[in-house]
């Protein structure tokens, strides 16, 4: 969770103003594991996210005249490392992913359209999943393992919180588009979360 | 007894529409409807919407940057600062 509140944003701010180099080097010291926690999230590869969270950092810094004062700083510098994840994926996209990996998680059902296995029902609370951490690397891996096709909606949706309006305009798809992936993402992730929840003895 | 209309894959198909509140209402119903009689997609709406909950989880996670990066990091954006501004 973001943890930077032990750095006195005020000060951080007068001083990434006047360019201090101290200023820049307490901004890499506090923001960092929180900006690299959000990039992450859209490219698993480590090398490329330092590439996305090194430009992050470098627009905050360019960027920060235009901050308002009065609102919150991480809301602001998250949407910066969105923003820049986005056009990073979208600039390096390729097309090497496999559909059928997808569907693979797709429910089964009869000739008349009845879900064909019987359901196993289980729910689990992000608190659970939190003091959890095998679930949590369950989740972790799940999500880590979509398609970026998938991966970057779902990601916006279910963790940002951004609207499929939103999505679609961000990612330039028609958001009937948005919503499939969506909701393709989240029957992937459901299996196998139901895979492992199932699995438990 | 199931609803005629509706089946568990058209069901399935809507579970997004039907948690973001978007159906329109005669949808809304038979689906519903399909639900009060159907145990099994109850089940899966429970997990789906429970997937989609638990992923808010990873949201503002902070994840270990190596001392190495951080410096990396440092030295980048103190080179741009004094490439921008020589004083
Ligand atoms: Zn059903």
């Amino acid at each position: 969770m973001m943890n930077a509140n032990s750095i006195d944003t005020q000060e951080l701010l007068d001083g990434l103003k006047a360019q201090s180099a101290l200023a820049v080097d307490n901004l890499v010291h506090h923001y960092s594991r929180p900006l690299f926690g959000v990039i992450l999230n859209y490219t698993k590869n480590p090398s490329d996210a330092e590439e996305i969270l090194q430009d992050t950092l470098l627009k905050i810094v360019r960027k920060i005249d235009t901050f308002r004062a009065e609102s919150d700083i991480w809301p602001w510098m998250k949407r910066i490392a969105v923003n820049n994840s986005i056009m990073w994926l979208r600039k390096h996209r390729t097309a090497r992913q496999v559909e059928t990996q997808m569907d693979d998680s797709l429910p089964q059902f009869s000739r008349d359209g009845e879900l064909q296995y019987p359901v196993f029902g289980w729910s689990v609370d992000p608190e659970e999943v939190i003091l959890n951490s095998e679930l949590s690397g369950q989740l972790y891996e799940a999500i880590q393992s979509l398609p970026y096709e998938y991966r970057v909606p779902l990601v916006l949706r279910d963790i940002e919180g951004y609207s499929i309006k939103q999505i679609s305009s961000l990612l330039a798809l028609k958001e009937a588009t948005t919503k499939t992936r969506i909701h393709r993402a989240r029957l992937f992730v459901r299996n196998k979360l139901s895979n492992y929840l199932d699995g438990t003895p | 007894m199931k609803n005629d209309l509706m089946k568990c894959r058209d069901c399935v198909d809507l579970l997004l529409d039907y948690l973001d509140g978007n159906l329109d209402e005669k949808t809304q119903v038979d689906l519903d409807e399909h639900f009060s009689a159907c145990p099994p997609c109850v089940n899966f709406l429970e997990t789906y919407k429970s997937s989609s909950e638990v992923t808010t989880v990873l949201r503002d996670q902070e994840v270990e940057v190596p001392a190495a990066m951080e410096e990396r990091l440092r030295s980048f954006l103190r080179e741009q600062l004094s490439a921008a501004e020589p004083k």
